[in-house]
């Protein structure tokens, strides 16, 4: 095995669905005092913080160069400052590479969104399709997702009934986390009654609009005591971009996030999933996805994500103890927010939903209609 | 603080991101938008080096890197509903207000569906399969949506496109006399239903060849599939290992045949008795006793079985395939002990004079099938007066089929469909189409029969009819 990445300290604010007293610098400023509080980190041009990775998108911040509105706040003034304008596990990603290839020894990776800035969410999403051939038909994920939906559900025999157990599920889980979004515990019958918005997806299937920020602080092996007593080792990165038009790739085929997976699995030595991770993270932003990324990692069986579901394989595999991104993170930031659920899980800082003896988890993040880009980080005590 | 003392201090700024802008749409989406607003067609770009037709038409093959831009196809205007949403909420980006059907509509003639709207048609009646046609707008505004909306198209008989029941239709085994009678002063019985075979493998075709051939079960599961959609009554197996060799081991050809049975349980399955080249009779024989599949390969001579470039005559591989009377004999009786139907292979007339030969034992039940191979090198080239030469001398009421290597695929099909014979195509034995270029699948070679079919009036027979043609008993 290669070099190792330490995230040393996470921070983050509660996700909720509005932040209305809170501008997304504020938001900011909370999570990098609490890093500087954990770790007594320095912004020390010698042995201090010299480089900042941010993840922030400039549609729904509605200003170009979205990272220079929160300068200050990361604390990039004189010192260098990149943004993952992409799924935040790609910063994560990032900054992993930019302590491995020696470029510096301490990152401090910051994302921040605010959903409930735009009038409507699938309005941005809309924006991800090109001007000429898909835009016009007013394409946005959640239309688009509802595609994948519809060919996943057919062939890994998933139904309506499936979907409304793992909303119940992600509701549950995530009234155990202080810091996940507030959300109204629902039955089955409720789910199932939520009208539909693009079918088969209903209102409940889909995750709500939230708001949202985090911060984390990575450094290399050699100094990680400087910082922390426990680090969680980042030891695989992988991602996968898939075909950009809808219409070129097989909607359930998990074609990206295979590929993924077993770059992911082959840098951090995994052979079996099952047997070899004890924790999951999973960015599902319809209920469907969760067995469908399942598959794609290799806990479920290709095709069998129906029964999956039916024989308890979220709980038998730890997946999504947070309750996932159903239940609510910001879109860009699932992944850092799967990535902190395994950070807290490792750490055995989870609370209530704390899995005993967890050495190794499984934080997924991705971005795009229909699961267009996905990655993948392992991460180990 | 009160929740409502908390907003009332915080002041909300209403602003709006609009920003008109001109955008270019290339060269390749001006010619797309164009031929739309000017022609009312659609049109498509074709990879030469994989075949793909994609639309939206693009510049570059996704694939391989291909230059296509030029590559121009025009496409149907009518397709089938692969995909579909009823977007049921209403906002300001959305052509339509709410409900609407946004669908992926595979055009006939491409490869890659892509979205549109699908209107005229009540949401709960949107089916996937549901066949469509573009309305084009009156007024142009020179975007996608030139193409106003597309609508359902009647039904209509087409020569491409998938169709689960590809130019079939019922059949019932009447009153018939012998065929022998009927074909009497050349004549031929082309009353029957014509059975399609799809040959997926072989045991020499590899991916390099061409792509399409299947190794993993899940993979020989999803062609088999193509082909009984485009018209295909049987698969011709010989099972992969995951590198592309040809294998004789029991399980993975026994999950190869499951494979193909869980995705397509009516259609039959045909497996290779020669499985490839060095195996022993008892590893030829074994794996068809044990998976025991509907029909099965039975060799018929001792002869060369070679690779020789058929430009220069240089000989690449050469191989004996051997096939000795006893073989003929052990082969034949364990495959009808086992109820599994032979499928007898005849290179030349030699072959079938040697089966007619053990024939005598009596071991064989009736009807007989026959399935006549032209081009191996080492067997005989196509000629038309060589195949009704053995045609002629056929026992009674045998059945025949035809296949042929490289470019003789198409005459001798040709030649047996309108001898009221049947036809087998695939990658195994040919990876090309008509034209030249490589076949995406043993699929299209499959349709390319159909057509041969249609045009002759013939039928397609459903795997049952196949069955009732053959004599044999469903698994």
């Amino acid at each position: 095995m290669g070099k190792r990445v330490a995230i040393c300290a996470v921070a983050q604010v509660k996700n909720v669905p509005a932040y209305r007293q809170m501008r997304f610098q504020n938001m900011l400023l909370e999570c990098f005092e609490s890093i500087m509080e954990q770790t007594k980190v320095t912004f020390d041009l010698d042995k201090g913080i010299r480089n900042i990775v941010t993840c922030s998108d400039d549609v729904f911040d509605a200003r170009t160069i979205s990272n220079n509105g929160v300068t200050d706040v990361v604390g990039a003034h004189f010192r260098g400052e990149e943004k993952m304008a992409q799924e935040s596990i790609n910063g994560l990603g990032y900054a992993m590479a930019s302590i491995l290839s020696g470029h510096d020894d301490v990152i401090l990776f910051m994302g921040h969104c605010k959903e409930s800035q735009t009038e409507s969410r699938r309005m941005c999403t809309n924006l991800a399709f090109d001007p000429f051939y898909c835009r016009p038909l007013g394409m946005d994920f959640q239309n688009v997702d509802a595609l994948q939906a519809r060919a996943y559900m057919e062939k890994s025999k998933v139904t309506d009934e499936h979907l409304a157990t793992i909303v119940v599920r992600s509701r549950k889980n995530a009234s155990r986390d202080p810091f996940a979004r507030e959300n109204r515990l629902v039955d089955e019958k409720e789910v199932m009654n939520s009208p539909m918005l693009a079918d088969p997806i209903r209102q409940l299937h889909y995750y709500p609009v939230t708001d949202w920020a985090y911060g984390m602080l990575l450094c290399c092996e050699e100094r990680v005591k400087e910082f922390t007593a426990n680090p969680v080792w980042i030891t695989g990165y992988g991602s996968c971009m898939d075909s950009y038009f809808i219409g070129d790739k097989d909607l359930a085929s998990n074609f990206s996030l295979k590929n993924a997976a077993q770059r992911t699995f082959a840098r951090a030595g995994i052979r079996d999933p099952r047997k070899d991770i004890q924790l999951f993270e999973l960015c599902d932003h319809a209920a469907y996805q969760l067995p469908l990324w399942a598959e794609g990692i290799g806990i479920a069986d290709e095709s069998k994500g129906g029964a999956w579901i039916d024989e308890g394989g979220p709980d038998s595999y730890n997946v999504n103890l947070s309750g996932g991104q159903l239940n609510g993170n910001p879109l860009l930031l699932g992944g850092a927010a799967r990535a902190i659920e395994c950070f807290l899980q490792l750490r055995g800082e989870a609370g209530k939903r704390q899995v005993k003896g967890a050495k190794r988890a499984l934080a997924h993040g991705t971005y795009g209609a229909a699961g267009q880009h996905q990655a993948v980080v392992i991460m180990e005590i | 603080m009160s929740k409502k003392a908390e907003q009332s201090e915080s002041f909300i700024v209403e602003g709006k991101l609009a920003l008109p802008y001109a955008y270019f749409a290339g060269r390749v989406g001006s010619t797309f938008i164009t031929t739309i607003r000017d022609q009312k067609k659609i049109m498509g770009v074709r990879c030469p080096a994989c075949g793909t037709v994609y639309v939206p038409p693009r510049q570059v093959c996704d694939k391989d890197f291909t230059d296509i831009r030029n590559n121009w196809v025009t496409l149907g205007n009518s397709g089938t509903v692969v995909n579909f949403t009823v977007v049921r909420y209403d906002d300001r980006h959305l052509p339509r207000t709410a409900p609407f059907v946004l669908a992926l509509i595979k055009l006939d003639g491409a490869d890659t569906p892509f979205m549109h709207i699908l209107e005229e048609v009540a949401p709960e009646n949107v089916k996937i399969g549901m066949r469509v046609e573009a309305t084009f707008a009156a007024k142009t505004t020179n975007t996608i949506l030139d193409i106003d909306h597309f609508k359902p198209a009647p039904e209509k008989v087409r020569m491409t496109t998938e169709r689960p029941e590809a130019g079939r239709k019922a059949w019932t085994p009447g009153d018939e006399p012998e065929m022998q009678e009927k074909r009497r002063g050349g004549k031929p019985d082309m009353s029957t239903p014509v059975i399609i075979t799809a040959a997926l493998t072989g045991a020499a075709t590899m991916k390099n060849q061409n792509p399409a051939v299947p190794y993993t079960p899940a993979e020989f599961a999803e062609e088999a599939n193509k082909c009984w959609k485009a018209g295909a009554a049987m698969v011709h197996v010989h099972a992969r290992a995951d590198n592309g060799m040809a294998t004789h081991e029991h399980d993975r050809i026994r999950a190869t045949h499951d494979a193909i049975k869980e995705k397509c349980p009516g259609l039959i399955v045909n497996l290779s008795s020669a499985v490839g080249m060095g195996k022993t009779a008892e590893q030829r024989i074994s794996q068809i006793v044990a998976v025991r599949p509907e029909m099965a390969s039975l060799n018929t001579n001792t002869m060369n079985f070679s690779i020789i470039d058929r430009k220069t005559g240089k000989i690449f591989i050469d191989y004996v395939f051997e096939n000795t009377f006893t073989m003929l004999q052990d082969f034949g009786k364990a495959m009808e002990e086992n109820g599994v139907k032979p499928e007898i292979e005849c290179y030349d007339m030699g072959g079938l004079d040697n089966i007619m030969l053990v024939a005598k034992q009596g071991f064989f039940t009736y009807p007989m099938n026959f399935n006549f191979v032209w081009g191996v090198a080492g067997g005989q080239a196509f000629r038309a007066e060589s195949f009704i030469a053995m045609m002629n001398a056929l026992p009674p009421k045998a059945n025949f089929t035809t296949c042929g290597v490289g470019t003789e695929e198409f005459p001798c099909i040709m030649q047996s469909c309108l001898l009221g014979g049947h036809m087998r195509v695939g990658l195994e034995d040919n990876i090309r189409m008509p034209n030249g270029e490589f076949a995406k699948g043993s699929w299209e070679l499959v349709e390319v029969a159909v057509r041969i079919a249609e045009c002759l009036g013939r039928s397609v027979a459903t795997p049952d009819e196949a069955r009732m043609i053959m004599g044999l008993k469903k698994k």
